[in-house]
């Protein structure tokens, strides 16, 4: 017989049974979700690839906090390079009566010196490349701060002391990043019209940068020359850090949802995999019985499984396909790249993981069928060895690969498969455990009716079934309880952590001539107990007289904070929020000594003990401290808080310094920033509301393509639950024989099905409500740091959805058995 | 029981293929009626039309009194229920019930009231009493037909349907299951409709039908 005639035979017809459906189903998922974020997570890194460059808008850029030395500018002349300076800050920006937080770009001629700004005439409208950059004058909004301050085409901005016209959108612009800095819309003016602002005084929070291009050997040069203190150099192989960091972050996300997908796709395909094979043992022993070869059955089985890989990993790769660009069009703009074509390749690893996944988990149950002995066609007990151990064991080790190929890391893969082994372990005892629980409310559900009795019944029969079921669901839905209710949950938990009253507005930048008249100006408006904070900024350079410099700590996280300026504050008083731990604090006595009270994290990362001295260089004037007591602090009370405090007269009048606070300002008040940025130009408002709602936005987004990639998981989690479902069929088929047979009638019958399933829903949404409420605790203690108590309505939630999609699926895939004839019973006798 | 000019088609690989053709019979109540002949000659297929298990393509069937014709599956289900009783050559038990749980089915089905007690009763008089909470797996054959039998009593049914009861059973074992079921027919003037290829068996009916070909040979 020609073994691809008998496969392909053979194949459409357990297609038409529905025997391969979930077999071909599963795989369809898991090549699905694996194609799916491969797909996208190679676009973006296309993306990074093709566009760092541009994305820089030069070939090197220097960066610093203060403006940038004479000596680079000097420099970049003698080697013939071009160089272009761009200042970067916030403030607030008004138009008419709206104002909105804007990220200000100041750019001279000559800017970007690689890639294009893109403008459009009006919002949503075709960009072209602009040439050169605003007039004096004139300004250039992206399409967010239109909408904010609902601006038309040629409306005046107030920004500052400035007032300018605005001339375009921008929708595209070189070095435009999706990290905090740049979470604020963008407002591009000419530099020529920074000074008339009035925003930058001495000591500004502002990034002033270099951007350089010309000649690959001059630019070499100039990257072999030192750098000045506090000043980075950006080149365009690191351009984009945040964006490599954020999707780096969420890809090991999405590629734990995926791999969540594909281990519950695993199950599934060998659960209905071990099902077909345990049907197909009639057809081997008579195949057997005829004549036919063990190489001849394992040719057609291995035919028929790389014919229905070849189907699901098509289907699969199709199904990535478009769900990679819903993926790409939810956060794509977030990202703010322009993402490449799909390359195929992804997809085609996508449909040999599909083949791979059929080898482990669907050949090993179905070859086993292969041992049925011929006997089988007179005594049907007869099923010869099933080669359990074996099978577990490939099983086993192709789910290790999986996870391997997917990490590309050995331990991690390992950690994952134990977590898995755990999670499931714990979810599968869980409904154990409740199983064994509802075993007496079936010996009391007489007084429940017929339907009940046999529902539950079913279920304490079928104990072994019901607890994979319970946990292949319980595990989908703590996926999804976790993702939509529990994530709700703790961020209003959070939000609600913060009182009413909690300050939503920052000033920073008040300069020390300014402080009785903003008092003033406070004062006059009903914030007269407004506190201002005095604060300089230091660099560390000695610790215990023993010079430091970043190289003198191990780790990487104390080397950079080593290299930035620290803020140091001082006071008598200590804030609420701020408790000492250890020594004393100096209080009134303090003024004028020389000592510091240092926060747990400057402690953690300087290893400091009470006594240490610290000498810090205030822009050339060095000074030393002793370490008097230490502190902790709630950094997340939104006032101003300092990793280092000194009592008053500590630091020298000779040391620049700057003041800042903040205050709680009502939405209706908010035309007051207004008259405080038109009065005091150079101070800057940080509106916390405003970034709060755009942190809140990006959140959003990123959980709502968690969620679609989680929807994988969950169709997974259905699979299983359908394998497990379709298991039994052949058993319900009879036994609703036999029930129509003694009398029952299709209305009783489906009140059983429906009473059986919707107590699994419940117990799976109860194991996943439980879980879930678990980790939500584990997440509050640890990462949110707040109370976080029983939520009766997730378990209700819980509970509730699972039987509704239990009872829901069990009755779409059974519901045709209810159709059984009653003279099905005498047929099989 | 009545079925006058009862036939059956059935479709076979396109072609009709007649199963039973044009059989009459009368049952009586408290008669007992051996349906016997060879593999093939649609014995079972009539029991399953008399008991409304199935519609014939032509002809009527009436069941204690009742038409079936006009009635739909449910319908004839609830006939069923409280009216009828069966015994299987397989037992068909439920795996996931025990013993009691089983015996009560129809007794809850037909919506008869003090189950558990009728069911305790009705597996003390088939010899079980200690077995009502054991399930069908730990249960021998002949200990699980004396519960199908406990089962198909237990609702005091008018008619009994029995096919090949002791099919899977060995001789000693089948002797002691027939002896039982007599005694419990004889005991509650149950109506007996019996498919066997025991010729025995079919001796000890009180009316013996035969079947060849679907037709009926000799009543």
């Amino acid at each position: 017989m020609n073994v691809f005639a008998f496969a392909w035979r053979r194949l459409r017809r357990g297609w038409r049974s529905g025997e391969l459906l979930i077999v071909m189903l599963a795989l369809i998922i898991a090549v699905a979700a694996t194609g799916t974020v491969h797909l996208f997570s190679e676009r973006v890194r296309l993306a990074i690839g093709e566009q760092s460059g541009d994305t820089l808008g030069a070939d090197l850029v220097y960066r610093a906090r203060d403006p940038l030395p004479a000596s680079l500018q000097a420099s970049i002349d003698a080697l013939g390079l071009h160089g272009t300076a761009t200042t970067l800050f916030s403030s607030v920006v008004f138009a008419g009566d709206n104002s909105a937080l804007a990220s200000v770009k100041a750019v001279g001629s000559g800017y970007p010196l690689r890639g294009a700004i893109t403008l459009a005439a009006a919002p949503f409208e075709d960009g072209h490349a602009a040439h050169g950059v605003p007039a004096p004058g004139e300004a250039w909004a992206d399409a967010r701060l239109w909408q904010d301050l609902q601006l038309q085409p040629g409306a005046e901005l107030q920004l500052g002391r400035l007032h300018l016209k605005l001339r375009g959108v921008i929708t595209d612009e070189p070095g435009k990043g999706a990290g905090f800095d740049d979470l604020a819309p963008r407002l591009l003016i000419n530099a020529d019209d920074l000074a008339a602002s009035g925003l930058l005084g001495v000591g500004s929070r502002a990034q002033y940068e270099l951007g350089v291009s010309g000649a690959r050997d001059a630019l070499a040069r100039l990257r072999a020359e030192p750098l000045a203190d506090g000043v980075k150099l950006t080149t365009p192989q690191d351009a984009r850090p945040e964006l490599r960091n954020s999707t780096r972050s969420a890809g090991q996300f999405l590629d734990i949802a995926v791999l969540a997908a594909t281990l519950l796709a695993c199950a599934a395909v060998a659960l209905s995999a071990r099902q077909y094979g345990e049907k197909l043992r009639d057809e081997i022993a008579l195949l057997k019985c005829l004549g036919a070869r063990r190489g001849f059955l394992t040719r057609a089985l291995l035919l028929q499984l790389l014919l229905l890989g070849l189907a699901a990993g098509a289907a699969g790769a199709l199904l990535a396909y478009g769900a990679q660009e819903l993926l790409a069009r939810a956060l794509g703009d977030l990202l703010k790249l322009d993402l490449p074509p799909p390359p195929l390749l992804p997809l085609l690893e996508a449909a040999g993981l599909g083949l791979l996944l059929l080898l482990g988990f669907a050949a090993p149950p179905m070859l086993a069928a292969r041992n049925t002995p011929p006997l089988r066609v007179f005594q049907r007990s007869e099923s010869g060895s099933t080669a359990t151990r074996a099978i577990t064991l490939i099983a086993m080790a192709t789910a290790a690969a999986l996870l391997w190929l997917a990490t590309g890391d050995v331990r991690l893969a390992g950690w994952v498969l134990a977590g898995a082994g755990g999670a499931l372990l714990a979810l599968a005892s869980c409904a154990w455990l409740l199983v064994r629980l509802l075993t007496p409310l079936r010996r009391a559900a007489g007084g429940g009716g017929f339907a009940w009795r046999f529902g539950l019944g079913n279920i304490a029969r079928r104990r072994g079934a019901t607890i994979a079921q319970v946990t292949a669901l319980g595990l989908a839905l703590l996926a999804l309880l976790l993702v939509s209710v529990v994530r709700e949950d703790l961020l209003s938990s959070w939000q609600k952590k913060l009182p009413p009253d909690t300050p939503n507005q920052f000033l920073i930048n008040v300069q020390t001539e300014e402080l009785d008249a903003l008092k003033s100006f406070f004062a006059a408006h009903g914030y007269a107990d407004l506190q201002l904070w005095p604060m300089a900024r230091g660099r560390l350079i000695a610790l215990n007289g023993k010079p430091v410099t970043a190289d003198s700590f191990p780790d990487p996280e104390t080397q950079r904070w080593i290299n930035r300026d620290f803020n140091l504050s001082w006071s008598t008083t200590l804030n609420p929020d701020n408790r000492i731990t250890q020594g004393r604090w100096w209080g009134e006595a303090g003024r004028g000594k020389p000592l510091l009270s240092a926060d747990a994290y400057a402690i953690e990362r300087l290893n400091l003990k009470l006594g240490d001295t610290m000498t810090l260089d205030f822009a050339g004037e060095q000074q030393t401290f002793t370490v008097s007591s230490f502190r902790t602090v709630d950094w997340d009370s939104f006032k101003p808080n300092f990793f280092l405090l000194a009592p008053p007269g500590a630091v020298s009048d000779l040391v620049p310094r700057q003041y800042l606070t903040s205050f709680y300002l009502p939405h209706e008040q908010r035309a007051l920033l207004r008259q405080l940025v038109t009065q005091f130009p150079n101070v800057t408002v940080l509106d916390i509301d405003a970034l709060m709602a755009q942190v809140r936005g990006i959140v959003d987004r990123i959980v709502r393509a968690v969620e679609f990639i989680f929807a994988f998981t969950l169709a997974a989690g259905l699979a299983v639950l359908l394998a497990t479902i379709e298991g039994t069929r052949s058993e319900r088929v009879r036994e609703t024989a036999l029930l129509r047979t003694l009398g029952a009638g299709t209305g009783l019958i489906a009140r059983g099905l429906i009473a059986e399933y919707a107590v699994i829903g419940a117990l799976a949404g109860g194991v996943a409500a439980i879980a879930a409420q678990t980790l939500a605790w584990v997440l509050a203690a640890n990462v949110f740091h707040i109370a976080y108590g029983p939520r009766p309505l997730l378990w209700l939630i819980g509970t509730a959805s699972g039987a509704v999609v239990v009872c829901g699926l069990g009755w779409l895939s059974l519901r045709s058995t209810l159709r059984t004839p009653p003279n099905t019973v005498l047929r099989q006798s | 029981m009545r079925a006058s000019g009862v036939s059956k088609q059935v479709s076979s690989g396109g072609q009709p293929l007649t199963i039973l053709d044009h059989v009459d019979l009368d049952v009586a109540a408290g008669e007992s009626l051996a349906i016997v002949g060879s593999s093939g000659s649609g014995k079972t297929t009539l029991l399953s039309l008399l008991a409304g298990l199935d519609l014939p393509s032509s002809g009527e069937i009436a069941l204690a009194g009742t038409s079936l014709n006009g009635l739909d599956e449910d319908a004839r289900a609830a006939l069923r229920a409280g009216r009828v009783g069966f015994v299987f050559q397989s037992f068909q038990l439920l795996a996931g019930f025990t013993a009691l749980e089983n015996v009560m089915l129809p007794v809850e089905l037909a919506g008869l009231g003090d189950a558990r007690a009728r069911a305790t009763a009705a597996l003390e008089s088939v010899g079980l009493s200690a077995r009502l909470g054991h399930y069908p797996q730990q249960l021998s054959g002949g200990e699980q037909q004396r519960v199908a039998l406990a089962r198909a009593f237990c609702g005091e049914p008018q008619i009994l349907f029995a096919d090949e009861p002791t099919g899977n059973l060995d001789t000693i074992t089948g002797g002691h299951i027939i002896e039982l079921m007599f005694e419990l027919n004889r005991a509650r003037n149950t109506t007996l409709v019996l498919v066997t290829h025991d010729a025995t068996l079919a001796a000890r009916c009180g009316r013996r039908l035969t079947l060849a070909s679907g037709r009926v040979q000799a009543q």
